[in-house]
């Protein structure tokens, strides 16, 4: 236990040392298990709905068009003009660019994984993988960063720090800081008429007296042996932080109070468009009311290797319509200051449009060395670009940000220090990120 | 068997793979100013392939995200880590009027100065001016840029050394590369070879240029890969428990089979002692669910317990081979991996391969047989069900690399559109392979998604090649690391390649299978996933799946003999319970390893207990759920806990993690409750006999944890039981609760 604190204000290396230390004598039990709950109670209430575009969205086609460039790469839009002096968006975010002043947007991340499960990893975590994977992939390596948010600043009670709808990303779990941390996810469609969160309330023929009563009895008669030390990997400890969340998401009142999106009046519900994802992204904003500091929307089809220009009239203006009102919602609400908003995928698109072999409609392949990312809200200047691709988009110029820097960034947001060491099942330490600079423009 | 592994499923169906793949290479050898010891072709000529294409790898200038992509980098565009030499050198030489490599005056060559950084590159600077390296490629172009000879020597291994290693925590050590050639010389590439660690804690790479390696801080072990042109090496190194335990503590370790003799020589390089056995009745629920899936009844709790013989355990074992819930158990599991979408290839196709799989297991049907009529299917798709994998992969590249990986372990994928970044397939290896299934007829109602009713038949023809993705030259069917045998117009290609799977000198299929079956039923494989088999995933004990895989072969690839050789090992018995010496030991199986039951089961599981019924679409009344056919029989129970679901694209994994809405569903879920609270389950009929409060909690602690209680868990139950009025309803809360514990949902 005294490792932990021990390690603050040391060096990493001395760090090591004392892990190591307390691995050889036997120390190990009591310091993972101190560390375990260790969610710091002094941050700041601020949250994160990430909207992630699964597939990799297309950076021109959305905040880095190229009006200059060759046709074969300038694609079927038009730029539009923007809040933000001399900056132009791509032509189906016209909602977008009318709050723009509300907006950062990141043209110059970039990295060097360039398929899905690499990608999607990287961005998503703040780590690359650590042994190549191959564009199938649904790997972790790295806990996401709604899971570190879930370890470190928990939630109030009865509500699961970390929600994702309708599914987990590929790389959003939580890896080692294990089951307890992996994303309450939410499948059912909040855009039906009789959506619930299945499972959560008690049996309706059980009052509260027998519910307990079982509860009770449980306690009594579980006897099953549990290795508590973390190195054994006991998955039954996974399934009783589980059961601990389940209780408690049962008798919170708040929680039961938030899955309730029929309680929003009609004209904000059309707002977000009566869309999954448009409710979804109501419902993450009464998850952030009620204290959940990090929510992901996971929303696929953006890997646009064909059908872009057809694909971006549609799926582009939908989305762009339920970013839009969600910034705005918040910003009326006085949220905006502490939620930051995020849009991003795992890449961004090749710069030069080409068809598939078989496919007779145009597309963008992977392109990892461009990627835009919008960035909205807790203390992000609003009506900035920060930096600048090629004239044609292929690559980062300037103010280059890698992932890590991003990530940086959301934890420092979030009151995380992203340069805090966390330990894995076998004691192995592991800095939140590897590097804790964040993007100062928009911090 | 656990998964229906990512890899399998998404990059056939996804329209493009990883052509652009992550620059792994980058950051694995350290720096660009590394000092090599010597320039590498100091007494020969300095020519493309044996000199400067390596060096193109080693510092990340062919790399994915570089020159290495498809399109180039910046109109420069090299052979993903440089495999296809022709390609590179004309880019090199050919391309750009000269400007790339200038003989005249080498020092302005641009290969020169923008790897040195001396103008804009984008990659930055790569070599220092001057160095070794540096001087090494002016050399080469100074005197004329010249390819190797095509008679030169050629590459025919690359090596470590050492090839093993121990080591203290935070102990350093040296290893070397060596390039050996076709005339036998050899050659030190340490500096030219790209290193990377598969376990950076456990092991990294300090310094590329003279392979120095040092231990983290913690015991373990760590893989140490080197690539230099295609070929690839590895060093496995391991850090042992600190301590000493004496020789004689493992010669002591009892062995029942071959099995724990191999495993113990593992720990004892590892310096882990085993846990002792479990007890009877963990035995005997661990062996009814690894290998029929489902629980004991009390009755043969019962019987167990009370059996005084030495040889109960082994006894236990065959018997439940012989159960008929084997072969729905273990078809299941095979369903995973070969069950197609039924939007694309309709009902009716399920069904026939989900009944042949089923039939396949009932008559222990022989692997190797098993594999020759799946993979040499001919006829209709309503009538032999083995033919639906060529209908549910219509195309040859997909059923190829499904084929290679399922059943050799090998994820020739990335090889379809350039040489595999970690292991030896090349483009060619993927097209030679996959073009054994280039003459599968298919006639009849093909796919036409989202609705594919029609039958299909499935022939073989008399000619037909894959043409090459990248020459389009057609290819002829090449055997992996084999020939290309000559293959008569009367002769279907696909018989070809099942004789050289299933001979006896095949290296890969009879170990695939014993690494699939081990896991399935010690809950992780030697090799994880499954199947992804390569020098730079090694297993966990080589010498124990080695001999598993030559025993399944000498027993006539018979699954149930080798289900019975590793049921029958001590090891398999062990419990799960960890000691001082392998508390930390979560691969090398010095302990039975516990994990969640999975979704079928767990069903099934529920329902024998509460003697009740589950309703499934399609399926006739009392059927159970690892006899379900088609994921279309909707089941929330099975979504929650895991069954992978091929209407998604790609499907979903099974994973064995616990997680809140599984403990949600189990506590809350109406289904549960209703049967929970049915007059005919057993609660309702336990409560309404004569038994006393004690029989009926011994009952209980019978049917679902497979045990009667302890004194203290009875007396508790006891109190629960008869405090209250309501009998019916105390039993019902006492079934609830036991249902809702661990030591229900786990395996132990």
């Amino acid at each position: 236990m005294a490792i932990h604190q021990n390690c603050e204000g040391l060096l990493r290396r001395d760090c090591l040392k004392l892990g190591l230390g307390a691995l050889l004598s036997g120390g190990l039990t009591g310091a993972l298990g101190a560390r375990a709950g260790a969610a710091e109670a002094t941050s700041r209430k601020t949250s994160c709905i990430l909207v992630w575009l699964d597939g990799g969205p297309s950076h021109i086609e959305t905040f880095d068009p190229k009006p200059q460039a060759p046709a074969e790469i300038r694609g079927e839009f038009q730029p539009i003009q923007t809040k933000i002096p001399g900056a132009v968006f791509s032509e189906n975010m016209t909602r977008l660019a009318a709050i723009s002043d509300k907006l950062t947007i990141l043209r110059s991340v970039c990295h060097n994984q360039n398929n899905h499960g690499a990608g999607n990893h990287y961005m998503m975590t703040g780590a690359p993988t650590r042994i190549p994977v191959s564009c199938g992939a649904f790997v972790s390596f790295h806990p996401s960063m709604g899971s570190v948010v879930s370890a470190e600043r928990g939630a109030p009670e009865g509500m699961p720090p970390y929600f994702s709808l309708p599914s987990m990303t590929r790389s959003g779990g939580p890896n080692f800081l294990g089951a307890k941390h992996a994303p309450f996810v939410v499948s059912d469609d909040p855009n039906n008429k009789n959506f619930i969160v299945r499972d959560v309330t008690i049996p309706q023929e059980l009052d509260d007296g027998r519910a307990n009563g079982r509860r009770e009895i449980r306690k009594r008669l579980d006897q099953f042996i549990r290795f508590h030390d973390r190195a054994a990997a006991d998955p039954v400890l996974g399934a009783d932080e589980n059961y601990q969340q389940a209780v408690s998401l049962m008798t919170s009142t708040a929680a039961q109070k938030a899955f309730q999106i029929q309680q929003e009046p009609d004209s904000v519900r059309e707002a977000y468009t009566r869309t999954p994802l448009g409710q979804r992204a109501l419902l993450a904003r009464r998850l952030v009311e009620a204290g959940v500091p990090f929510v992901t929307l996971n929303d696929g089809g953006w890997d646009h290797h064909s059908n872009i220009f057809p694909a971006f009239k549609t799926q582009g203006q939908k989305l762009e319509a339920v970013v839009a009102t969600l910034i705005e919602d918040l910003h009326q609400r006085g949220l905006l200051e502490t939620t930051l908003v995020l849009v991003m995928g795992e890449f961004g698109r090749t710069p030069q449009i080409s068809t598939l072999p078989g496919s007779t409609t145009p597309g963008r392949d992977h392109w990892s060395s461009a990627i835009s990312v919008l960035v909205a809200g807790c203390g992000t200047p609003g009506g900035q670009v920060v930096g600048a691709t090629d004239s044609r988009g292929y690559a980062a110029v300037e103010k280059i940000y890698a992932p890590e820097n991003l990530a940086s960034s959301v934890y420092l947001k979030l009151g995380i220090n992203p340069d805090k060491i966390l330990y894995n099942s076998t004691g192995r330490p592991a800095h939140i990120v590897s590097d804790p600079r964040p993007i100062a423009e928009i911090m | 068997m656990p998964s229906r592994s990512g890899s399998v499923v998404d990059c056939f169906r996804t329209a493009i793979c990883c052509a652009l793949f992550g620059c792994i290479l980058l950051s694995a050898g350290g720096a660009a100013a590394d000092e090599p010891a010597q320039p590498l072709a100091a007494t020969a000529a300095v020519t493309f392939e044996a000199d400067v294409q390596p060096l193109l790898t080693r510092f990340g200038c062919n790399s994915g995200p570089c020159h290495g992509k498809s399109r180039g980098q910046n109109g420069f565009a090299l052979s993903l880590l440089g495999f296809d030499s022709d390609f590179d050198y004309a880019a090199l030489v050919g391309e750009a009027r000269g400007r790339r490599v200038f003989p005249a005056a080498p020092e302005t060559s641009l290969l020169l100065r923008k790897a040195a950084g001396q103008v804009p590159h984008g990659g930055g600077k790569r070599i220092e001016p001057n160095s070794p390296h540096y001087d090494l490629l002016r050399q080469w172009i100074e005197s004329g840029a010249h390819r190797t000879p095509a008679d030169a020597p050629k590459l025919v291994r690359v090596v470590i050394e050492p090839a093993t290693r121990s080591l203290a925590p935070r102990e350093k050590f040296s290893l070397q590369v060596f390039a050996e050639y076709s005339d036998g010389h050899r050659r030190d590439v340490t500096d030219a070879a790209a290193l990377q660690s598969n376990d950076k804690t456990i092991a990294q790479v300090v310094d590329g240029t003279d392979g120095l390696v040092q231990a983290g801080p913690v015991p373990g072990e760590a893989a140490v890969m080197a690539r230099y042109m295609n070929f690839i090496a590895v060093c496995a190194v391991t850090i042992p428990l600190p301590g000493d335990v004496s020789p004689a503590a493992y010669a002591a370790l009892p062995r029942q089979n071959a099995i724990d003799g191999l495993v113990w020589d593992k720990l004892q390089t590892l310096g882990m002692l085993p846990s002792p056995l479990a007890s009877d009745t963990t035995f005997l629920r661990r062996a009814h669910l690894r290998i029929i899936g489902r629980l004991p009844t009390p009755e043969e709790t019962r019987a167990f317990l009370a059996d005084q013989t030495a040889d109960k355990r082994d006894r236990l074992v065959e018997r439940l081979l012989e159960r008929p819930e084997y072969a729905d158990f273990w078809a299941n599991k095979w369903a995973d991996l070969v069950r197609p979408n039924p939007y694309r290839a309709g009902m009716k196709a399920v069904w026939t391969i989900d009944s042949w799989l089923r039939d396949a297991f009932r008559k222990n049907m022989p692997y190797d047989q098993f594999v020759r009529e799946l993979l040499t299917a001919t006829g209709s798709t309503w009538q032999n069900g083995a033919t639906v994998i060529f209908r549910d992969r219509p195309e040859t590249v997909e059923i190829g690399s499904s084929v290679s990986q399922l059943f050799l372990g090998v994820r020739l994928e990335c090889a379809k559109c350039h040489h595999h970044p970690f292991e030896i397939w090349s483009q060619d290896d993927f097209y030679g392979f996959a073009s054994f299934f280039a003459r599968v007829g298919h006639k009849g109602a093909g796919l036409s998604p989202p609705i594919s009713g029609g039958e299909e038949m499935i022939f073989s023809r008399p000619s037909g090649q894959l043409a090459h993705g990248r020459t389009g030259v057609p290819v002829p069917p090449k055997l992996l690391g084999g020939d290309a045998p000559q293959i008569g117009p009367e002769q279907d290609p696909r018989e070809v390649l099942v004789a050289w799977m299933t001979a006896p000198d095949n290296p890969f299929f009879a170990k695939v299978m014993a690494n699939r079956v081990w896991s399935e039923l010690m809950g992780q494989g030697f090799v994880d996933p499954v199947d992804d088999m390569r020098a730079t995933n090694p297993a966990s004990n080589e010498p124990l799946l080695d001999y598993l895989a030559s025993d399944f072969r000498q027993q006539g690839y018979d699954i149930k003999k080798l289900i019975r050789r590793i049921a029958t090992s001590r090891v398999f018995g062990l419990s799960s319970v960890p000691g001082e010496r392998n508390i930390a030991d979560t691969r090398n199986f010095s302990r039975y390893y516990r994990q969640r039951l999975r979704a079928e089961v767990l069903l099934d599981a529920v329902n024998d207990i509460l003697g009740v019924e589950e309703d499934f679409a399609a399926m006739p009344a009392g059927a159970r759920a690892t006899q379900v056919w088609t994921y279309r029989a909707s089941s929330f129970f099975l979504d929650t806990f895991g069954r992978p679901d091929p209407n998604q694209d790609p499907p979903c994994e099974r994973t064995s993690e616990s997680t809140t809405p599984q403990i949600l569903h189990l506590m809350n879920s109406p289904a549960l409750n209703s049967k929970l609270a049915n007059d005919a389950a057993r609660p309702a009929k336990l409560a309404a006999s004569d038994a006393t409060p004690q029989k009926i909690v011994e009952e209980a602690y019978l049917l679902v944890y497979s045990r009667p209680p302890k004194d203290d868990e009875l007396q508790g139950a006891l109190e629960f039981l008869t405090k209250g009025e309501n009998r019916r309803r105390a039993v019902e809360d006492l079934f609830w609760a036991l249902l809702n514990t661990p030591e229900f949902l786990f395996l132990d």
